[in-house]
């Protein structure tokens, strides 16, 4: 209830719209009606009159019934686009939010996630929760109101009549709609955690299908895609028939509400206190009336779904962000050293320290070399001086300031990485290396390209700075991919440069080449080189030798390798 | 059919109740047979709308669960190089959601489109005895509302296609813009990205809001004819009572039956909207049958000595839809135990190779034989069986350290599983994690560092014990010492065995027996390219 209350305060820019498409719809509605119940009261009386012989005045009537079925006519289409262009604008306000929440979290707080999940929770969650305005929140209200005139205008003739249909209402607009909700609840909870396993799958079917084809001979990944497939569609086939039996019901209900009408208006034509004319206007309306509960059912049905996906998105957006966010950030200063003092590191629920008593201190200018085997903790290290994750012990800093005091997102801008599982998006090349600085000059990323070594290459595609990289870069090689990245942290106008891994996959002549021309074309900048390669050491300022997490050696790169 | 005489027969009884009680002057107890009837038809009414929304379902969940089977195995048809094309979140759109959206088409607009031509005819049989103008307001009428409806359909298909292409391709932005959160962090892009977030919801809102306009208009057009139709009708037959022309049970059993006239095209004109989403979303699955299927199908032939393979290549060309030749007549051998290792410049064609003999692309010409035998005529599970494979870039599946190295097998065997973590000198790593080999690793490898994510793919050639070995660059992401751990793990696997390896690396090279050169798609002198192209 608490999320179905903070989505509709989420909807609240929307309140206006919305309010008025439930006025249209109450209108329609009641126009349906009353449309129905002065047709069956027009022809009795017609009848009655040519009957008896007497002359009546058809003119109301008929102007009436043209009348109810203009506003019935244009009062639904209008509801329905109000009511849409509403919802819609409010889906599709939700989408930025949530991923603009996401931003903090990644990528600490979201390596728990499977990325189509996910992807579901931004598209198909979301799209969900414009159910809370079409399915419930309005056809709830609309019959609300209808039924409320209905009820009392049927009282205003004869008080057993509406409460017949009070009694029916309220059977198939509050029983039967509780019932086949309950019944159908755990099916739509399935359904929306199934929806999101299934495109987690798929998205492992396909971007796993190497590893697949040859380690999955008895295609158990299929099998498991199937199932989860089968159970999805067994599901929606049981919230689909439920909804058929609430279908059914009301129906029932309906009918039943003018079999009512009719016994009990009945006896009263021959005891004289209703006239002929009002007892088949009172059944067809009572009859008519129905037509706004059919809704509920599938709204009941449309909760539990639409509740658990309201709580996978809002779980997501409430995430406590691994570095908290700063009240009054200090405005960070265009550079400084970045120093490293005693910096411990654990990982969550982790025995074992990733990193220990680890300190240093880089400076514009200045270039520093952190090698060790993997899972020494290098990674770890890049991921402190991004903020991605806060320190466990120890002092990280920027110019002479704690970083705690820094908006990270500022704090970032005085870098620029080439992280070790950097993301190449499914775009050109060109968009690739723009994400570095949309503005930057076709000189620029020419240049940047020439060093990283990848120029020849990407003027050698036909399309050239259009090429498209594929999915994850999959056109391109690992080692083409990396030197694109590396490209792109080049084109980051940052003093400090940090660089993981920036030659793998490289031949060590161009990878001296790479490094050469990279060092020398940021003379000005501090570099932190994490590296396990031993390509270009000797140009370095100070080696650091991580092992396990802790500084095992350090000095300029001669009085290591003397060492070692 | 049964709701369609059902309505019928209601119509019926109220009407002759209503008579009886306000214009014959019976008493209430004259018509109680009547009421109970009624009561009977109601429930069978409701009885029959219940069966008929069950089996259409049921009949759509059929057509449902065949065609995501169908394009899964379609995907894996197309094989992990042509998937590379493609992004994978629009083709993941494809397969969950267009399949769900074709599902109202089978559960109703085929329902609809039945009982729309049926009960409609019934009830116009029906009224046509008891006063012929009305039933010529039927006639007259019934027609105008699919002709309408076709050509404000005619509009609404185009929009409607238009519409599931966005919707594809937002998922394929969106799961691209996810994966790639930590990197637009690193270049402060991310809010860069929320707006083209924002973009790309409003384009798909948008174009949804165009597609619903037309169906609401299409749907305002139909409850208008209907709504008219019927006013005519309630005037029509209002006169003729005030004249006396008709009587009052005639008049009212037509006035019931007009709604029930109009609604199952109404319904219809509800359900063609479903049908036209339907063929939209169709439309990116028939895109998807249109990607062409690159990999090696493979035929039923088991393989012909298992335990000792050769294999060989003859003049071998691979050219890509787009022109570009990857291969040009490439032929050589690697005899059975041999290790050849695979030399030449990014682009050279190594890695086509190695997909040709992995069946992820089939030749354009030429053919690759497993002794003796085409590959194309070997049942390919077989063959990839048989298969230690490494790539460049080792996908990690999610799921448990064990499932990860022995993605075959149900219950992994828990000895070949700590020998193989061994000889890819990975064991060290898992003894440290709490829950060992039960640890679960996220998609990714979140968890793993990318040295460990390497190791893993080794683990996997390890446990499987397989005659032939591929590998692509097996320790291109590793650190020296693992590196010579690994080296040392790859001289233990390659004795007895096949292998085909992409190498870089001096050490690598010295493990094979023999070096091919490869350089834009030929055969080239490895000597010359050792020289300028490969690591110490």
């Amino acid at each position: 209830m608490k999320d179905f209350l903070r989505v509709l305060r989420l909807m609240r820019p929307q309140a206006g719209w919305m309010a008025l498409s439930i006025a249209l719809a109450a209108l329609a509605t009641l126009a349906h009606v009353a449309l129905m119940a002065t047709s069956g009261w027009f022809i009795t009386a017609m009848a009655a009159a040519g009957l008896a012989g007497v002359s009546m005045n058809y003119f109301t009537p008929a102007a009436m019934i043209r009348a109810f079925a203009i506003v019935r006519t244009g009062g639904r289409y209008v509801e329905r686009l109000v009511g849409h262009e509403a919802t819609l604008k409010f889906v599709a306000s939700l989408r930025p939010w949530l991923f603009g929440r996401l931003e903090p979290l990644a990528p600490a707080a979201l390596e728990d996630e499977r990325s189509g999940d996910l992807m579901t929770r931004l598209r198909g969650d979301i799209d969900r929760l414009e159910f809370a305005f079409l399915r419930i929140l309005q056809p709830m209200v609309v019959a609300v109101i209808v039924i409320g005139i209905g009820i009392a205008y049927a009282a205003f003739h004869d008080a057993a009549i509406a409460m017949a249909l009070a009694v029916l209402a309220f059977a198939a607009g509050l029983v039967l709609p509780l019932l086949v909700g309950r019944l159908s609840a755990p099916s739509a909870r399935r359904v929306t955690a199934n929806s999101s396993d299934l495109n987690a799958l798929l998205v492992e079917h396909l971007e796993a299908r190497a590893e697949l084809d040859i380690y999955d001979p008895g295609h158990r990944h299929r099998a498991a895609v199937l199932e989860t497939s089968d159970a999805l569609i067994d599901d929606e086939r049981k919230v689909a028939s439920l909804a058929g039996l609430a279908s059914a019901g009301v129906g029932l209900c309906a009918n039943l509400a003018l079999v009512a009408v009719i016994a009990i208006g009945g006896p009263q034509i021959a005891a004289g206190t209703l006239g002929g004319p009002d007892l088949v206007m009172l059944a067809l309306m009572g009859l008519a009336l129905f037509e706004v509960v059919g809704p509920l059912p599938v709204a009941m049905q449309t909760l539990p779904g639409f509740l658990a996906s309201a709580r996978r998105i809002f779980s997501l957006a409430d995430r406590a962000p691994p570095v908290p966010a700063v009240a009054m950030p200090e405005s960070v200063p265009e550079t400084g050293a970045l120093t490293f003092e005693n910096v411990g590191f654990t990982y969550p629920g982790a025995g074992a320290a990733a990193l220990s008593d680890v300190s240093f201190t880089l400076r514009p200018g200045k270039r520093i070399a952190i090698v060790g085997p993997s899972g020494s903790g290098k990674s770890s290290l890049v991921s402190l001086a991004l903020r991605y994750r806060a320190a466990s012990e120890g002092k990280i800093g920027f110019a002479g300031q704690p970083v705690e005091r820094f908006e990270p997102e500022a704090l970032r801008r005085r870098f620029a990485v080439l992280a070790q599982s950097d993301h190449l998006f499914s775009t050109t090349i060109d968009d690739n290396l723009r994400l570095a600085d949309p503005a930057v000059s076709r000189g620029r990323i020419d240049q940047a390209c020439a060093l990283a070594g990848i120029l020849d290459f990407i003027k050698e595609q036909p399309d050239g700075f259009d090429t498209y990289v594929g999915a994850h870069g999959a056109k391109v090689s690992g080692g083409q991919g990396r030197r694109l990245g590396l490209a792109r942290a080049l084109l980051k106008d940052a003093p400090f440069l940090i660089l993981d891994e920036p030659t793998e996959g490289l031949d060590p002549e161009t990878e001296e080449r790479v490094l050469e021309g990279v060092l020398e074309a940021t003379r000005e900048r501090g570099v932190l080189l994490i590296t396990h390669s031993h390509a270009c050491l000797e140009l370095m300022d100070e080696v650091i030798v991580l092992e396990a997490g802790r500084i095992v050696e350090r000095g300029a790169p001669g009085e290591v390798f003397r060492r070692t | 059919m049964a709701t369609g005489l059902a309505v019928i027969a209601q119509g019926f009884l109220v009407a002759r109740i209503l008579d009886e009680l306000i214009f014959r002057g019976r008493t209430f107890s004259d018509v109680t047979r009547e009421l109970v009837l009624l009561a009977a038809v109601i429930l069978a009414r409701a009885g029959a709308v219940w069966a008929t929304d069950r089996f259409a379902f049921s009949a759509a969940a059929v057509v449902m669960r065949s065609l995501r089977a169908h394009l899964i195995s379609r995907v894996e048809r197309i094989g992990p190089v042509g998937l590379a094309e493609r992004k994978t979140g629009e083709t993941v759109a494809a397969i969950a959601d267009g399949v769900r959206a074709i599902e109202p088409y089978y559960s109703r607009y085929i329902p609809a489109s039945v009982m729309a031509t049926l009960l409609p005819l019934a009830i116009f049989c029906v009224v046509l005895p008891f006063d012929w103008l009305s039933a010529l307001v039927f006639v007259v009428t019934a027609p105008l509302i699919p002709v309408f409806m076709i050509l404000i359909g005619e509009g609404a298909e185009k929009l409607n296609q238009r519409q599931w292409g966005r919707l594809q391709r937002m998922s394929g932005h969106l799961l691209d813009a996810v994966q790639g959160l930590a990197t637009l962090k690193a270049f402060n892009a991310a809010r860069r990205m929320t707006e083209q977030v924002a973009k790309v919801a409003d384009a798909y809102r948008r174009d949804t809001m165009a597609v619903l306009r037309i169906a609401f208009l299409s749907s305002l057009v139909l409850e208008f004819f209907a709504t008219v139709s019927i006013a005519i009708v309630a005037v029509l037959v209002g006169f003729r009572l005030l004249w006396g022309e008709i009587g009052y049970f005639e008049g009212l059993f037509i006035l019931l039956l007009a709604p029930e006239f109009y609604l199952p095209l109404r319904s219809m004109g509800t359900a063609y909207h479903a049908r036209m989403e339907a063929i939209g979303a169709a439309e990116g699955i028939v895109a998807l049958e249109d990607v062409p299927a690159l990999a090696e199908p493979g035929g039923a032939q088991a393989v012909f000595r298992p335990e000792r393979i050769a294999i060989s290549f003859e003049d071998v060309e691979l050219t890509f839809a787009g022109g570009r030749r990857a291969l040009d007549g490439v032929s050589f051998q690697v005899a059975a135990g041999e290790a050849v290792a695979l030399v030449g410049p990014s682009g050279g064609g190594k890695s086509s190779l190695l997909n040709l003999l992995l069946g992820f692309v089939q030749p354009t010409s030429g053919r690759v034989r497993v002794n003796g035998v085409a590959l194309g005529a070997l049942d390919m599970a077989e063959w990839r069986s048989m298969i230690g494979y490494v790539p460049q870039a080792p996908r990690i599946l999610s799921g448990t350290l064990a499932a990860n190295i022995a993605p075959q097998d149900d219950t992994p065997d828990m000895e070949r599983l700590e020998k193989a973590a061994r000889q890819a000198d990975l064991f060290d790593v898992i003894a440290r994690l709490p829950d060992g080999f039960d640890t679960r690793i996220g998609e990714g490898g979140a968890g793993l560092s990318g040295g460990e994510a390497h190791r893993l793919a080794l683990a996997r050639a390890f446990y499987r014990d397989a005659p032939v070995i591929v590998l692509d660059e097996p320790t291109a992401h590793l650190d020296r010492d693992s590196e010579a751990r690994v080296q040392a793990a790859i001289a233990r696997l390659l004795p007895g065995r096949t292998a085909l390896m992409v190498a870089h690396r001096r050490a690598t090279i010295e493990q094979a027996g023999r070096v091919v050169g490869l350089r834009a798609g030929r055969l080239a002198d490895p000597a010359g390219i050792a020289e300028e192209e490969v690591a110490p």
